[in-house]
């Protein structure tokens, strides 16, 4: 992490390296920072998150999606769905954003070493688990056995469609890909079905297992009794709450759910934690 | 000796703080009503009514610039505002539910991070309180554990005597600073008779009553009875001393602008509105709910104060006739 400036609202000026259409409306983008000093000095751990301003158009809200193993840059994934993701949507590769952070806890990856991981996402939600994939598959030696279960409404709504073939060549992990039925075309080489279904029938096994989910509501809804079947405690599930934010710095107000506030007591939680909250996010 | 100060000589405090390049906040009457500004003079000084909106901006401005950015040739750049040029300022004639706010306050802007619009005008402000000897039936001051004549948040405070004039009390360092340096506006006198302060109209609620209520009814249909009339305007939350949510936008173009944070209101619709169209409080009652946890459970779960001085403002803005103290009253009786 840098040393922050006295004005907690300034971002770093970020040049955009590359751009990636990972569907047709959602974008990933590569950045690197102008100053040369933030560059050698901007440290992070995956599940953090950033502020990432459009100028004119104000800031959005996104995990940092790359692995903090991969130096030199951050990524971010997002997709055009209001005024502030259109504008950066505008911007090609040369321009400048602003980035503020890295903010919140993150995933406690020592935590995790010698355990087998199951990572259960869906749509838009692999990039917060992405960073932390890249981050173990990186340091390999450390993890037991890696299942990743991704599904997406439809072939075209699967996000690093270049990495999942990445995954699915390796040998020391165990992809499962899927997609919801009618979302599939005829050379379609994935599982056809919701995630949670898939889940059960990949049966990952739960002993000395930690399972890492990221989804819409309505997909963590329908995963968390799956892993429950199959074994996981509470404890041993981690998830990350996406809440709208505007300061990420715990002041601004919006983001608490009851007493926590998702921008600086989270975006990570424990699937015990989120159950022990108030039920509105 | 205890010191006192004429009503003449306070405003001639103001001219001379004034003349002397401070800033001056203090109520002010402006068309209909009396709010606290900036004053040009000591005349301007109107301790009448309670301001209708809190003094909370003399710290947490309305709206207010944080950074401005510029596009030209090609280059992107982001200038910093200089703190360095906030002024002195001296907050004349805030009652005690206004001086007490920003003792409250502080917790959440220097929280891990510093936010430091807010506490550099903080650290350059002197506050000169006043004892509240006019109340009205939306005062409750006395419900949540203040007075009208509580000296804290106040580094100089003022109560009003019989035969005009105030009594002068110096509370902290930066006061006792200020009586010496203008020491010649005031004056020793040993027997002075207060002018009774306000009648308070509440009895002082368990606090903690209220809080191990909450603690345990997030799910009541409570929330659903009480919030029902509310039209989500967000009069309260402008108006409160202690509300502090806010909103980060850009204005201008690309070219060049700036960001500016600005007050927000939990009681907005659009205010968790995610991207998606998902929004975690979607209806009314949940975001009514909000407002009172946040205020008497949630702040205190975090930073061990209760967000409310019972300032009454609420009550008199709510086009609804919400009343948060008889709310807070009900719920200490359940």
């Amino acid at each position: 992490m840098c040393i922050p400036d006295k004005n907690i609202y300034k971002p770093y000026l970020a040049t955009i390296e590359n751009i990636i259409d990972e569907t047709p409306d959602v974008r990933t983008f590569r950045l690197v920072f102008q100053d040369e000093a933030v560059r050698d000095s901007f440290s992070f751990r995956s599940g953090q998150f950033a502020e990432y301003s459009a100028f004119g158009y104000g800031e959005s809200t996104f995990c940092i999606a790359s692995s903090p193993t991969r130096k030199g840059y951050i990524e971010c994934c997002f997709r055009s769905v209001g005024r502030v993701t259109e504008a950066l949507r505008r911007l090609e590769i040369g321009d400048t954003l602003g980035v503020r952070g890295p903010y919140g806890n993150s995933f406690p990856i020592e935590a995790l070493y010698g355990r087998n991981l199951v990572f259960v996402a869906g749509g838009i939600a692999l990039p917060p688990l992405r960073t932390l994939i890249w981050n173990c598959l990186d340091q390999r030696d450390k993890f037991g056995e890696i299942t990743i279960v991704y599904g997406a409404r439809t072939e075209d709504d699967l996000v690093y469609k270049h990495e999942l073939k990445e995954w699915q060549e390796r040998s020391d992990v165990n992809l499962v890909k899927t997609v919801d039925p009618g979302g599939n075309s005829d050379t379609w080489d994935g599982r056809v079905g919701f995630v949670p279904t898939i889940l059960e029938e990949a049966a990952p096994k739960s002993d000395n297992c930690v399972a890492l989910v990221c989804g819409p509501p309505i997909m963590i809804k329908f995963t968390l009794p799956v892993l429950e079947k199959l074994g996981f405690s509470d404890e041993n599930i981690i998830t990350t709450l996406e809440n709208r934010m505007k300061c990420g710095l715990g002041k601004c107000g919006r983001c608490n759910v009851g007493n926590v506030y998702v921008c600086k007591d989270g975006p990570v939680f424990t699937a015990k934690q989120v159950k022990e909250m108030p039920q509105e996010f | 000796m205890p010191k006192t100060i004429t009503e003449q000589n306070l405003q001639a405090l103001i001219d001379l703080l004034v003349k002397e390049g401070t800033r001056v906040v203090g109520p002010k009457r402006a068309d209909t009503m009396v709010l606290y500004a900036p004053l040009t003079n000591g005349a301007e000084l109107d301790l009448i009514e309670l301001p209708r909106r809190s003094a909370k901006e003399t710290f947490f401005p309305l709206c207010e610039e944080i950074l401005s950015y510029e596009k030209k040739d090609g280059k992107t750049s982001v200038t910093d505002i200089d703190l360095d040029k906030l002024p002195e300022t001296v907050l004349i004639g805030a009652r005690p539910c206004d001086s007490a706010a920003p003792g409250i306050l502080d917790a959440v802007f220097s929280w891990d991070y510093n936010d430091e619009f807010y506490l550099e005008r903080r650290k350059k402000t002197v506050i000169i309180g006043l004892a509240c000897t006019r109340g009205d039936d939306a005062c409750f001051c006395t419900a949540v554990g203040y007075a009208p004549d509580t000296k804290q948040g106040s580094d100089l405070f003022l109560a009003p005597v019989e035969g005009g004039g105030f009594s002068v009390e110096a509370v902290t360092d930066k006061g006792t600073a200020l009586l010496a340096r203008y020491g010649g506006l005031f004056q020793d006198q040993a027997a002075v008779s207060p002018l009774p302060v306000a009648t308070p109209t509440m009895a002082k609620l368990d606090l903690a009553r209220i809080k191990g209520w909450l603690d345990h009814n997030f799910e009541s249909d409570f929330w659903k009875e009480i919030a029902v009339r509310c039209v989500g305007c967000g009069a309260c939350a402008f108006i409160c001393p202690a509300c502090h949510c806010f909103d980060i936008n850009d204005e201008g173009t690309e070219a060049k602008g700036c960001r500016r944070k600005h007050w927000d209101a939990c009681g907005f619709a659009k205010f968790t509105n995610h991207a998606s169209g998902h929004n975690p409080r979607d209806v009314q009652p949940q975001r009514y709910r909000n407002r009172i946890m946040h205020k008497f459970k949630y702040y205190d779960d975090k930073f061990g104060k209760t967000l409310c001085t019972g300032c009454g403002r609420c009550i008199r803005a709510c086009p609804v006739g919400i009343d948060i103290a008889a709310l807070i009253e009900e719920i200490s009786k359940k």
